[in-house]
C-alpha cells in the first residue's frame, strides 16, 4: 500500500511542475468558455421556450465544465505509459512486483488531481465575479453542494477507471489512434462534453442513461446547479457508485487475461 | 520557388505511404474527432429553430466554409503552427543557411496529409447545406463560395503566422495562441452577429472573421444585393500581408537557443 501511496506522490509532484503552462491554458480556457456561452445565449435569446435547461444551469454547467476539464476529460492520454508500450520498456515494468493495474490507476489519477489543482480555482473565482448572465451561480443549497462534492469525487473515480482501461486496450492493441479516438468521440458524446446532456436529441439520452459516462460530470453538475435534487440525485449518484466498481472490476479482470499472453515490442 | 515546394510536397507523400496502415487509421479517427464539432450544430438546432434569424442550413454553410480554410492550413501550413520547434531545437539556424525563402522551408516542413479528412468532411457538409439551401444562383453566387473560402484560408494562415512570430519573442509557443487559431475557428462558425457588440467588433476589424462568415453570407443568401459583398472576403488581403511584415520583422530579434 505504501509504495503506491509514493507512486501517487511522486507523479502528483511532478505534475505541479507546469503552472506557468497552467497559467498560460486559463486564458484559452476564458474565450472558449465566454464562446459556448455566446452561442447558447444567442439561441436562447432566439427561443427561450425551446431550451432543455434554465440559462443560469446553462452557464454553471459550462464554466464548472472549463474549470474541472482537466480532471474529468476523456481524451486523457498518459504520454509515458504510451511510450512504454511502444517501445517495450514495459517489459521493466512487469518484473516489478507490483499490481499493474493499481500502478497505473494511480499513474493516471495523480497526475490529472495535480493539473486540476493547478487550474480550477483561479477559473471558478473569475467565473464568480463575472457580470449577469455569463457568471458562475452559486449552488443551490446546501444539499446540492454536498452532494456535489461526493458526486464530483466519485466522478473523478470513474473517469480514472474508465482512462485506465482505454490504456490497458491500447497495451493491448497497439494501436492509440484509432480505435481509441472512436471510442473517446463516442463517450465524449454520451457523457454531455460536447454538448450537454439534455441537448442530446431523444433517443441518445435514452442510450446514454444506460452507460457509465453520464455519471462523470454531467451528473455532478446539474446536482450542483440543482438541475437534479432529492431521491433523483441520491440514487443517481448510487448509480454512478456501482459504475466505479463495474469499470474498476472489468479493468482488473482484462489486465490479468492481457498480462498472460502479452507480446512486448521489442526495439 | 513552386518546383521547390513540389519536391517537398513528393517526399512527405512518400514518407506518409510508408505507412499505410497508420494512415489509414489516422485518417478514421480524424473523421470521428471532427464529427463532434458539427455534432454541435446539428443538437442544438434540434432544440431551437434558429439562430438570430439564421437557419440550420446557414449555419451548416459557413461551419463547412471555415473549416474547408482551416483544413486547408492544417494540411499545408503545419509547419508555421509548429513554428516554435525550430526556434526551441535551434532549427532555425538551418533554415537560415539555405539559399531558399524561409517561409517556403517552413511551408515546406511538414505537410500534414491526416487533416484531408477534415477537407473532405467539410467539403460534403458543404454540398449538404447547398442542396438544401433555397438559393438564385448566378455566376456571382458561385463566385462568392470561392471567395469565401480563400478568405477563410488567408484569414487563418494570418493568425498562424502571427502565432510564429511570436515565437521569436518568447520562444516557446505557449498555448494562448490556441485562442485565435482554434478559438478563433470555433467561433468563425457562426456569423458574427450572432455575437456581443465587443466581440463582434473585434471579429471585424482586427481579426477580419465578419468579411468571410458575414457580409458575403448576407449576399448569398439573398439578404443583401449590393454587388459589392461579393467581394468582401478580398479585404483579408490586408490583414495577411502586414501579418507578414510581423513575421519577417520579428524575425531580425531571433537570437538561437544554442542546443
Amino acid at each position: 500500500m505504501k509504495q503506491y501511496f509514493t507512486y501517487f506522490k511522486i507523479s502528483f509532484i511532478s505534475g505541479l511542475q507546469y503552472r506557468v503552462s497552467a497559467l498560460a491554458g486559463l486564458s484559452t480556457q476564458f474565450f472558449f468558455g465566454f464562446v459556448f456561452i455566446m452561442i447558447y445565449l444567442a439561441f436562447y435569446e432566439t427561443e427561450y421556450d425551446s431550451a432543455p435547461m434554465k440559462f443560469n444551469e446553462l452557464v454553471t454547467y459550462l464554466w464548472l465544465g472549463q474549470a474541472f476539464f482537466s480532471l474529468m476529460y476523456l481524451y486523457h492520454k498518459d504520454k509515458e505509459l504510451i511510450s512504454m508500450i511502444r517501445d517495450g520498456n514495459i517489459s521493466y515494468e512487469l518484473c516489478r512486483p507490483q499490481n499493474l493495474y493499481w500502478k497505473w490507476y494511480i499513474k493516471i489519477f495523480s497526475s490529472k488531481l495535480s493539473m486540476v489543482l493547478l487550474r480550477f480555482f483561479p477559473v471558478i473565482i473569475i467565473a464568480f465575479l463575472l457580470p449577469f448572465p455569463y457568471n458562475l451561480s452559486l449552488p443551490n443549497n446546501m444539499f446540492s453542494f454536498i452532494f456535489f462534492v461526493i458526486s464530483m469525487i466519485i466522478g473523478a473515480f470513474l473517469v480514472t477507471s474508465l482512462s485506465t482501461m482505454v490504456h490497458i486496450i491500447a497495451f493491448f492493441s497497439l494501436d492509440e489512434k484509432g480505435i481509441m479516438s472512436m471510442f473517446m468521440v463516442i463517450a465524449d458524446l454520451f457523457a454531455g462534453g460536447i454538448v450537454p446532456v439534455l441537448f442530446l436529441p431523444k433517443f441518445l439520452q435514452l442510450i446514454a442513461d444506460y452507460l457509465p459516462f453520464r455519471y462523470i460530470f454531467d451528473l455532478p453538475y446539474r446536482i450542483y446547479s440543482g438541475n437534479i435534487t432529492g431521491m433523483t440525485a441520491v440514487s443517481n449518484v448510487l448509480i454512478q457508485l456501482l459504475w466505479v466498481f463495474v469499470s474498476i472490476g472489468i479493468g482488473y479482470y482484462l489486465n490479468k487475461r492481457i498480462l498472460s499472453k502479452v507480446e512486448v515490442q521489442g526495439g | 520557388m513552386v518546383k521547390v515546394y513540389l519536391k517537398y510536397l513528393k517526399l512527405h507523400l512518400k514518407s506518409v505511404m510508408q505507412y499505410k496502415l497508420s494512415f489509414i487509421l489516422g485518417f478514421i479517427s480524424q473523421f470521428f474527432v471532427f464529427f463532434a464539432s458539427y455534432f454541435v450544430i446539428i443538437s442544438l438546432f434540434e432544440k431551437f429553430g434558429s439562430i438570430k434569424g439564421f437557419t440550420v442550413y446557414e449555419i451548416l454553410f459557413t461551419f463547412a466554409v471555415v473549416n474547408i480554410g482551416f483544413s486547408l492550413n492544417e494540411v499545408f501550413a503545419r509547419g508555421v503552427d509548429n513554428f516554435d520547434h525550430f526556434i526551441k531545437a535551434g532549427k532555425y539556424d538551418q533554415l537560415l543557411l539555405k539559399p531558399v525563402n524561409i517561409f517556403l522551408q517552413v511551408l515546406g516542413s511538414d505537410i500534414n496529409f491526416l487533416k484531408l479528412s477534415k477537407l473532405l468532411q467539410s467539403i460534403v457538409i458543404l454540398i449538404i447545406a447547398l442542396v438544401n439551401l433555397d438559393i438564385d444562383w448566378s455566376v456571382f453566387k458561385v463566385l462568392i463560395i470561392l471567395n469565401m473560402i480563400a478568405g477563410a484560408f488567408c484569414v487563418f494562415l494570418g493568425v498562424f503566422i502571427l502565432n510564429a512570430a511570436y515565437c521569436f519573442y518568447t520562444v516557446e509557443g505557449l498555448e494562448v495562441r490556441n485562442v485565435l487559431s482554434y478559438g478563433g475557428r470555433e467561433m468563425a462558425q457562426y456569423p458574427v452577429s450572432v455575437f456581443k457588440k465587443e466581440f463582434a467588433t473585434f471579429f471585424t476589424y482586427v481579426i477580419p472573421f465578419a468579411f468571410i462568415n458575414y457580409y458575403p453570407l448576407l449576399y448569398f443568401t439573398g439578404r443583401e444585393s449590393n454587388i459589392l459583398l461579393v467581394f468582401s472576403p478580398l479585404i483579408i488581403i490586408l490583414f495577411v500581408i502586414p501579418c507578414y511584415y510581423i513575421f519577417n520583422i520579428s524575425s531580425r530579434k531571433y537570437l538561437s537557443t544554442g542546443s
